[in-house]
């Protein structure tokens, strides 16, 4: 299978005009969605890469969409600053363009919101060649459609991307996790909820099954250890906690998503209230539930139809991030024609993947 | 808001509201503030659409008759002056656009007569009591009579309280504290007498000499705000002779009355008692007012606790800006819990005539404010204006609901003299 | 009467609006620099009547607006001349509060506050705080992604509404989003959300709620000089906090404020800045301290912290009212609403104050200083010959500064009437091309809305002559 490897926006507008079927991929850290299909060729973005504008008083970055995300991160770092969406797969390869185009958020997404919630503009090549742009670069604009919310899970069914503007935020000066562990699934899942609804500012609310929560806080040293004391209070139990260095890689080890375990990696979009019958139905498989059960990533060893029914049952979409599907997109599709058209509107000859929406 | 009036061809009042409508900047703050517009929904029974509306008529551009239903649903509340965030002086626009619209409006004979019949009853105490009367006895016809003769009889109480005429001079208790004049009112004296001498028995109390001047006649509002500004001149007129002692003070214990002569620089502007007018609106306070400004003697503590919900008269409220002295008189009387009334700003859909001329949106009002003030849980409704006492009685009546309703004035009066504050009720949970 | 409005009339008994005397109320929103007639007005208090009223334009061909409050700063609930106007103010009931999993859903002309009003019991509020935020409803908070003084940290409207209901303009029905924070799919409901009503009407909003913070600080800072202010700021920002709100207004402002709300603002200072920090009570008293370090070295000749919540309330309520107050200080103005980067702000103010010299016009500045978001305020007389105009010209040219400074021609008010002309400064004719085959493709007709947003539309909104369906025959207004 032929691969181009543009390095110019330029370039990628030729791909797109001469290739009648095309696959962007990035770093290939989402292989259920960058392995190219029959007839596709694949489109390297990781050679489109690189920061273009970046002054820390902004709070906005603006990049080429095959910038590996770890090395965005650095440079954000080095100036105390993050991406608060908190993008898996960093140390893994992962671009931002692949970033967005799957739709992926990690756990410190819980604090200030999603990867949609932090995307302000995009630029990306359409079905017909033309390079567009959308949104803006600053921090808050109204001005015509918004394509960089749209561009947000496309899975590049509407374009390539190539170019990224993000907010980003000041980092925690300081952090800290507490894990708590609850008798059962039901008293972890109502510490859950009691702690969402109160004004304790958590950057990551996760439950492990089958009844841990891990609590991440974050905000200035010397607030933190009566904030963790009030957490304790809140919770009417102790955690475990973690501070430092360890707590670090504790959670750059839970970024690297394919830690969770073997087999075909899934995101799940839910709400809390789906958790119990759900838990019921996925047995042993790894998982991890972010955000305050918003979010569900997990590992799955049996045959895909299984968890695709299970998911059909509760009514939830799913995304397979790894492994070898036909289609990644598993579970409910609430796909209608609104989505149909506005795609068709877009690329018109169908260049690239639509993922025929499964029934 | 731009404009092509010209105020010239209007006449004294053109200038007004040419001022009115430029101030508008079509912002839609009114619109949560506008009793009709919460009703009905529609943006020409809003503030902004009626400012409009009134441009467009005194532009030439359209025709009275198609402004006039929706000028008409105006309750002239002041709710959206005090939303407004560009001081609109939305009352000296409406008002003066009815007396500029009125003797170019077609009224049908019926409405000619019942209007008539009320400009020449209520303002007069004698005769509004004789009509109370004749009502009384025609309710049994009820049905019989066509609508907007329904609401009127609805409204009476079941039997007329005795009147006696108030004395011209109620001297202070103990040393002398100020001197002052009260406005009776017109219909209250017939409808509530008894809100005059708790006043007097308050005002008496705390050290104060009441005069009650004996030929001082109606305010006038009531003709001003339904465009008869002839009525309301002539009525004014009485009362700049009755109230030209030498007084600081002049009182109103209705929030209707107080804004009445708080209007007369408005009504009077290019005649020639234009600086009397403005010297007599100067003088008037509220009975609220009044008495925290003066310092009120020790309030006895009530007999057992009373939970109290204070409804806002708009015509205090909105039209005098009048909102935390009634509170603070009634924190100050010991036992009282005082609870605030969910949507406290919009009008209870009395207004005046408004329940008459309008009965279907000043019932929809008076249901919607009778439901958030039982939502309170109080016990007793205290209110600063005689027409937002009979609509909210009426209607907490109607939901078989009749918690008391008392006048600010009234509840101190009963703290004072030691009476119960209201008939022993079981406490609503 | 035409078959066609004869048909109108069956299907809205009750809630059809054609007397000259209702229409006229429609005529604007709260632009009033733009005024349309439409050819007749629907009040639809059911998903159902919205869909039947937009299939009836679809099948007449009649183009619509849908209008919540017409608050809108941008024209963007202007009528269509000739055309429907979908009222849905009537439309305004809380259908489900959800507190254990934070959303509410409403139908599309509840008012934003008082879904925080309804929410509070449960100490959740609704985050986007438009100024308008007393009056203005959440399907044109959706429709024009409406922002207010948060948007640095808490985004706009877009980030809080999780799902919708709406009506597409070929009367069909789609869901768009979920109730969860995360989705899978590409975003149509982002795409839909500050689409200014040109991909369909919502009837049915489901909207994030958040925890109400635990507490808060509230700084006035009083400044000799704009500079001054906007250098505090960046400070702020470079310190590493990140406020909830950090607002700017001018000396004009000021005194417009006061005079509307008497919020007690120092009256002689050239600028004022709120600061607003929230979050937990430890986290914000340690915030509270660095931030008055920031404050005391970046010149404020006065400083003060709001003591309670009343105080808040009270410095709020003068920024919040600002807008409308400014109709104290002239009969007429227009409110701009360009973005610039942060680190442009002085250099915009400058340039916008070199801009109102040579124009000769006032220009009252109350801005969003977190998130770059300008609000000049244009005064002029509009009946003055020619101030109009020179007004518009002047705002064209601030609009035209911001997009070269790398910033936006609308923040929060949405393109709309007003500034649809300015689109092609900021977007090629390809980005144009894109957004408006993706109109097309849902509403092949340009039935919704149409005229606004995109520039060189066929409306003509200030004339009042017979609509070219009324010419050919098709409608007619007797």
């Amino acid at each position: 299978m032929s691969s181009l490897r543009p390095t110019h926006p330029k370039e990628v507008q030729e791909a797109v005009r001469s290739h009648p079927r095309l696959l962007p991929r990035g770093g290939g850290s989402k292989p259920a969605l960058s392995t190219p299909r029959e007839r596709q060729v694949a489109l390297e973005l990781i050679g489109l890469s690189g920061v273009l504008e970046y002054n820390p008083g902004e709070y906005v970055v603006v990049a080429r969409a095959g910038t590996p995300l770890s090395e965005l991160e650095a440079l954000l770092k080095a100036h105390g600053q993050y991406l608060p969406f908190d993008p898996p797969f960093a140390r893994q390869g992962a671009t931002l363009g692949g970033t967005v185009a799957a739709g992926l958020s990690g756990p410190m997404r819980n604090r200030y919101g999603g990867v949609r919630d932090f995307i302000l503009g995009v630029e990306f090549v359409d079905g017909l060649g033309n390079l567009v742009r959308g949104g803006g670069k600053v921090v808050k604009n109204a001005a015509g459609f918004d394509l960089p919310k749209l561009m947000v899970g496309s899975l590049g069914r509407l374009g390539v991307l190539t170019e990224l503007a993000f907010k980003v935020f000041p980092y925690p000066k300081a952090t800290a996790t507490l894990e708590v562990a609850f008798p059962n699934l039901g008293e972890a899942l109502e510490a859950l909820y009691r702690l969402a609804a109160s004004p304790i500012e958590l950057y990551a609310l996760d439950l492990v099954p089958p009844s841990r929560l891990v609590l991440r806080l974050g905000g200035l040293p010397e607030a933190l250890s009566p904030r963790l004391e009030r957490l304790e209070r809140f919770l009417n139990q102790q955690g475990e906690r973690l501070q430092g260095e360890a707590e670090e890689a504790y959670w750059e080890g839970v970024n690297d998503l394919g830690r969770l375990g073997e087999g075909y990696l899934v995101k799940v979009a839910l709400t809390p209230r789906r958790i119990p019958t759900l838990e019921a139905r996925l047995g042993a498989a790894p998982r991890r539930y972010m955000s305050a059960g918003h979010l569900l990533y997990l590992a799955w060893n049996e045959p895909l139809e299984a968890l695709d029914e299970a998911l059909r049952a509760e009514g939830l979409p799913g995304l397979v991030l790894r492994g070898v599907v036909a289609n990644p997109r598993i579970g409910l599709n609430l796909e209608g024609p609104f989505g149909l058209k506005v795609t068709a509107a877009l690329d018109p000859q169908g260049r690239f993947e639509r993922y025929a929406a499964p029934n | 808001m731009q404009h092509r009036i010209d105020p010239e061809k209007i006449g004294p009042q053109g200038e007004v509201m040419a001022h009115a409508i430029e101030a508008c900047v079509h912002c839609g703050f009114c619109l949560p503030a506008c009793p009709t517009y919460q009703v009905l929904g529609e943006e020409m029974d809003s503030p902004r659409g009626r400012i409009f509306l009134m441009k467009e008529v005194l532009e030439g551009n359209l025709s009275l008759e198609e402004a006039q239903p929706y000028i008409d649903k105006c309750l002239g509340c002041l709710g959206c002056v005090t939303a407004c965030p560009s001081g609109v002086p939305y009352g000296e626009l409406i008002t003066s656009f009815r007396a500029y619209s009125e003797p170019k409006r077609w009224r049908s004979p019926f409405q000619k007569v019942f209007r008539l019949g009320l400009q020449e009853t209520l303002p007069y105490p004698a005769r509004f009591r004789a009509a109370a009367v004749l009502g009384r006895l025609a309710r049994p016809l009820k049905p019989l009579l066509p609508p907007a003769l329904r609401a009127p009889l609805e409204l009476l109480p079941e039997a007329l309280p005795p009147t006696k005429p108030l004395p011209a001079l109620t001297p202070a208790e103990g040393p002398r504290r100020s001197r002052v004049a009260l406005l009776a009112g017109c219909a209250q004296q017939v409808l509530q007498p008894g809100f005059n001498w708790a006043t007097l028995r308050v005002l008496a109390r705390n050290g104060v000499e009441v005069v009650v001047p004996q030929n001082q006649v109606c305010c006038g509002a009531l003709a001003l705000h339904t465009g008869e500004r002839a009525r309301a001149l002539h009525l004014a007129r009485k009362n700049l002779e009755a109230f030209a002692g030498d007084y600081d003070t002049i009182l109103t214990n209705a929030a209707g009355c107080g804004s009445g002569l708080k209007e007369y620089p408005l009504l009077f502007r290019g005649e020639p008692e234009q600086d009397q007018a403005q010297r007599l609106a100067e003088k008037v306070k509220d009975i609220s007012v009044f008495l925290v400004e003066l310092g009120l003697k020790e309030v006895p503590p009530l007999p057992h606790p009373l939970r109290v919900a204070y409804h806002d008269a708009c015509h205090l409220a909105h039209a005098q800006g009048v909102r935390n002295e009634p509170r603070q008189l009634l924190r100050s009387i010991p036992g009282v819990e005082l609870v605030e009334i969910p949507e406290g700003e919009l009008c209870c859909g009395s207004a005046g005539t408004y329940n008459l001329e309008q009965p279907h949106i000043a019932a929809a009002l008076g249901e919607r404010k009778a439901r958030n003030i039982l939502a309170t849980g109080a016990q007793a409704v205290v209110t600063g204006n005689i027409g937002c006492f009979a609509q909210i009685e009426a209607h907490l009546k109607k939901l078989g609901r009749p918690i008391p309703v008392l006048h600010t004035i009234e509840l101190l009066d009963r703290a004072y003299t030691g009476q119960a504050p209201v008939p022993a009720a079981p406490a609503d949970p | 009467m035409t078959p066609a409005l004869r048909e109108l009339e069956a299907l809205f008994p009750r809630g059809l609006l054609r007397q000259p005397g209702e229409l006229v109320a429609y005529e604007s929103d709260a632009l009033t620099a733009f005024r349309a007639r439409p050819l007749a007005v629907v009040l639809p208090e059911s998903h159902e009547e919205v869909a039947a009223a937009v299939r009836w334009c679809q099948k007449h061909r009649i183009p619509y607006v849908a209008r919540g409050s017409g608050t809108s700063l941008s024209g963007g609930s202007l009528p269509v001349e000739g055309g429907l106007v979908i009222g849905l103010n009537r439309m305004n009931k809380l259908l489900r509060l959800d507190p254990k999993e934070r959303i509410a859903v409403v139908q599309p002309g509840f008012i934003n506050l008082q879904v925080s009003l309804a929410a509070a019991p449960y100490s959740l509020y609704y985050a986007p705080d438009p100024s308008s935020q007393p009056v203005s409803t959440i399907g044109g908070n959706l429709a024009f992604n409406s922002g207010g003084a948060h948007c640095l940290k808490y985004g706009m409207t877009s980030n809080h509404v999780l799902g919708a209901r709406v009506v597409l303009p070929d009367g069909e029905t789609a869901l768009l989003g979920s109730e969860s924070l995360e989705g899978i799919g590409p975003d149509w409901l982002g795409l839909f959300v500050g689409s200014e009503g040109l991909l369909g009407i919502a009837t049915e909003v489901t909207l994030r709620l958040l925890p109400r913070p635990e507490a808060y600080h509230t700084v006035l800072a009083a400044y000799d000089t704009l500079e001054k202010a906007g250098e505090a700021v960046a400070a702020v920002v470079a310190s590493g906090l990140l406020p909830g709100a950090m607002e700017i207004m001018d000396s004009l402002a000021i005194e417009a404020a006061e005079a509307a709300v008497g919020a007690g603002y120092p009256r002689e200072a050239r600028a004022l800045l709120i600061v607003e920090l929230e979050g937990e009570t430890p986290q914000v008293e340690a915030e509270a301290r660095h931030l008055e370090r920031v404050i005391r070295d970046s010149g404020a000749y006065e400083v003060r912290v709001a003591q309670s919540e009343a105080e808040r309330m009270k410095i709020w309520k003068g920024r919040k009212a600002a807008f409308s107050a400014v109709g104290r200080l002239s009969p007429d103005y227009i409110v701009q609403d360009g973005v610039v980067p942060r680190s442009k702000l002085g250099q915009a103010l400058a340039e916008i104050e070199r801009l109102s010299e040579r124009y000769g016009l006032r220009v009252a500045n109350v801005f969003h200083a977190g998130d770059g978001n300008l609000h000049p305020l244009i005064l002029y007389n509009g009946r003055v010959a020619g101030e109009l105009e020179r007004a518009e010209e002047l705002a064209g040219e601030i609009l035209k500064l911001c997009v070269a400074l790398g910033g936006s021609i609308t923040g929060e008010h949405g393109v709309g009437m007003e500034k649809r002309a300015y689109m092609p400064v900021m977007f090629t004719p390809a980005d144009l091309e894109a957004m408006r085959r993706i109109r097309r493709a849902i509403d092949p007709l340009e039935l919704a809305n149409r005229g606004k947003m995109f520039p060189g539309s066929e409306a003509k909104p200030l004339s009042h002559g017979p609509h070219p369906l009324e010419k050919a025959g098709v409608i007619a207004r007797e």
